[in-house]
């Protein structure tokens, strides 16, 4: 079972180690060093901006790593109000640590400090920027938002651009050496395209692929996009819905090396297809609910050990839950859970993002915002361009919002351009 | 005036704009007289002006530059009691400057918390009372812990009157420029049951279509404002169609980003309005309930939830053999 994230696992630990962005790694350094050598450098903090996945936390954290710095990180899932910021930074930024390491403080996700839901915020980073005597590093995608022009002045502007393909693939490639795949460079280089620019989707989709495999080949990952997958997985699916024993599921498990928690996907994507009958359906499905069980405490516990009381019910639970259907030639399909993660951005985010908004405008909580209000938005937002503007501006709504209230590309375009022609 | 929400457009500023609700708001006038609020508990339903009387009252008080004297803090939001202990603690003891020597902490859905943090807070409130005072926001006033009800001045606030309801829509409509018909009034009224939030938020949607607002205008908003997800994944799973009730429950999840404990209550109350023999429901319950603490315990919320349909469709097929 392998339940440690790629991207995680491969986290750069130097900045030299971070793909990309030469130019950006330099200036940073550069100005990472004078702090080091005790000379105040004249910007005391940098503004690390550009899109996402192009490595601006990793490179701060990595560079903290390097020059021995202790880092002090707040990123948007932290309330950053006045008063929070300045209880957080206000004492560190102005003193040493008791070993006499140097700190160095990282506003992480500013993008996600609405003047509206963080109230203060921004002045109170202004202020830590000010009264500075460590490092700061201040990271956002988009640094032309008017809110930030003061901070802007104050900071060293660093940008992280789109990351090229090549050194993507460079990226991967690593991986899969160290992950003991060999990786087809059509393979790789299709996933590096997909990506856009974005190294962290990228090794998230190589993840979905390839773990567990020895070989990465251009079919393996074709099924990113399409639905097509390797006989593989419905050869191990096809003998765990059809045996009539134990440890005949056991053993189709066992003789594969589909990653477990893979093969689970594909087993509860497809259980309703395999079996017909409700009962049967619903037996396999509790076989499922128990091994999730099990893998929760895994997670929980780190005991390992779980892991075979997790892939018993996964085969053997699903497999012996058919006392009714007789599953004959079934075509399996691929998780749409796994497809779905892959593609879309999390939904639930910028709706939290909103429910944010809401909150410090409407004084409801973040549950009331999402249940009685955000409602009502999205009828406004699919109807009425000119209002849904105005309340737009008012909560201080990006364009992830305004697509997500519209649910509709044109009318979300049409709510911006209205937004930027006021 | 740019664009806003007109819950708060039209939110009173004052307890003087406050046109409802008259013995809570004499009430609170006097404590603005007398420059000193004792704790207070204001319970009620929603949308009854619990909220709009905190600020309306901290304006009164300390006048424009209000929002510098108070903290709103939200109980269903804060997790867990620490957080609740240190923001509470640390604002509570700061002294106010200015001629009102307290600041006030406003802490809504105070109902949602714990027992154990209640316990902390009743110490805070005593510790702290000469610089802070509290106003707790609940809608049920029994589930605050009888040592701190009995601190507080206790205001209960009830459903706002069908008339006052309509007045105040009919005044919004006027200054927003929004032909509101009878019709639509009525509707507005029957769908908001007494909740006033509910109400203004029902008309600015409607408003958004851009016609003159009548009953039917108001449903159509309504039916979209509240979409019956959780009632068609429960009937296409009670039919038997488990994979149909599996894609509503991914829509909900993905799409709508539902927590999987907001979605096992919902189906919980839903479950009691479904058409099937009664001494069903309660082995639902049990499944339910089973469900929900292995919620707790699983590592992924949409299998157990997919397991709970499953079991209902289970229960859908042997329901209509008739066993």
């Amino acid at each position: 079972m392998s339940g440690v994230i790629w991207t995680v696992k491969y986290k750069p630990r130097t900045l030299s180690e971070v793909v990309g962005n030469e130019e950006a790694k330099k200036k940073l350094l550069e100005w990472a060093r004078a702090w080091k050598e005790g000379r105040i450098p004249e910007k005391k903090a940098v503004f690390l901006y550009g899109p996402p996945g192009t490595g601006k936390t990793v490179a701060i954290e990595a560079l903290a790593n390097d020059l021995g710095f202790e880092l002090i990180e707040t990123n948007a899932s932290d309330f950053r109000t006045e008063e929070q910021i300045m209880r957080l930074a206000g004492p560190a930024a102005a003193s040493l640590t008791l070993t006499g390491k140097l700190r160095m403080i990282l506003f992480d996700e500013l993008d996600g400090i609405t003047g509206t839901a963080d109230t203060g915020g921004l002045s109170a980073i202004m202020k830590v920027v000010r009264r500075a005597r460590c490092p700061i590093a201040l990271i956002a995608n988009d640094p032309w938002d008017p809110r930030f022009r003061p901070l802007r002045a104050l900071c060293l502007m660093v940008e992280f651009k789109r990351v090229g393909e090549r050194d993507i693939i460079k990226h991967l490639r690593r991986i899969c050496e160290r992950e003991g795949i060999k990786a087809d460079w059509k393979a790789l280089q299709f996933i590096a395209k997909r990506a856009n620019g974005d190294v962290r989707s990228a090794v998230i989709d190589l993840q979905a692929v390839a773990q567990g495999k020895k070989v990465l080949t251009y079919e393996d990952v074709t099924w990113l996009g399409t639905r097509d997958r390797k006989k593989e997985i419905f050869r191990v699916l096809g003998n765990i819905f059809h045996a009539d024993s134990c440890s005949r599921a056991l053993t189709a498990a066992r003789e594969t090396d589909v990653d477990p928690d893979m093969l689970f996907e594909w087993v509860y994507e497809n259980v309703p297809r395999a079996y017909r009958d409700p009962r049967d359906i619903a037996k396999a499905m509790d076989a499922l609910s128990k091994a999730d069980m099990f893998r929760g405490r895994i997670i929980r516990t780190q005991n390992w050990e779980l892991g075979r009381y997790f892939t018993t019910f996964m085969t053997a639970g699903v497999a012996m839950a058919k006392e009714v259907s007789k599953p004959g030639f079934v075509k399996f399909s691929f998780p749409e859970r796994i497809r779905f993660l892959s593609t879309a951005k999390p939904q639930r985010e910028i709706q939290k993002a909103i429910a944010q908004a809401v909150k410090k405008r409407c004084h409801v909580s973040m549950k009331e915002a999402t249940e009685k209000v955000i409602p009502y938005l999205k009828i406004i937002f699919q109807n009425n361009p000119e209002m849904a503007a105005g309340l737009a501006r008012w909560l201080g709504l990006d364009a992830e919002a305004i697509r997500f209230l519209t649910a509709d590309e044109r009318k979300a375009k049409r709510i911006l351009s209205l937004l930027e022609a006021s | 005036m740019s664009m806003m929400m007109w819950t708060e457009k039209y939110r009173p500023r004052t307890l003087d704009e406050m046109v409802d609700q008259e013995e809570i708001v004499a009430r609170l006038k006097s404590f603005v007289e007398a420059r000193n609020v004792p704790h207070c508990l204001f319970a009620g339903p929603p949308g009854t002006g619990k909220t709009t009387a905190a600020l309306c009252l901290a304006h009164d008080l300390y006048g424009e530059e209000y929002p510098n004297f108070i903290m709103e803090l939200n109980a269903s939001d804060e997790r867990g009691i620490n957080v609740i202990r240190e923001t509470v603690k640390t604002f509570a003891r700061s002294m106010a400057i200015g001629e009102v020597p307290f600041k006030l902490l406003i802490l809504d859905e105070a109902d949602n918390m714990t027992a154990d943090a209640q316990q902390a807070l009743r110490r805070t409130m005593e510790r702290y009372t000469e610089t802070c005072r509290f106003i707790l926001i609940a809608n049920y006033s029994a589930r605050i812990i009888e040592p701190i009800q009995s601190r507080c001045a206790p205001f209960r606030f009830s459903y706002l009157r069908p008339e006052h309801i309509a007045a105040r829509l009919k005044y919004i409509a006027e200054n927003e420029d929004v032909e509101l018909l009878d019709s639509g009034v009525e509707a507005i009224l029957d769908v908001s049951g007494g909740d006033l939030r509910k109400a203004i938020n029902t008309l600015q949607a409607a408003a958004s279509l851009g016609k003159p607002i009548d009953a039917e205008v108001v449903y159509s908003v309504v039916g979209r404002a509240n979409p019956s997800y959780v009632r068609d994944m429960l009937e296409a799973a009670m039919d038997g169609q488990f994979v149909k009730a599996r894609r509503i429950l991914r829509e909900l999840i993905w799409r709508y980003g539902v927590a999987g404990s907001d979605l096992i209550r919902q189906i919980h109350s839903q479950i009691f309005k479904i058409d099937i023999p009664e001494r069903w429901k309660i082995r639902i319950v049990d499944v339910i309930g089973e469900i929900d603490f292995r919620l707790t315990m699983g590592a992924n919320e949409e299998v157990q939830l997919s397991a709970l349909l499953a079991r209902l469709a289970e229960f859908g097929q042997l329901i209509k053999r008739g066993s």
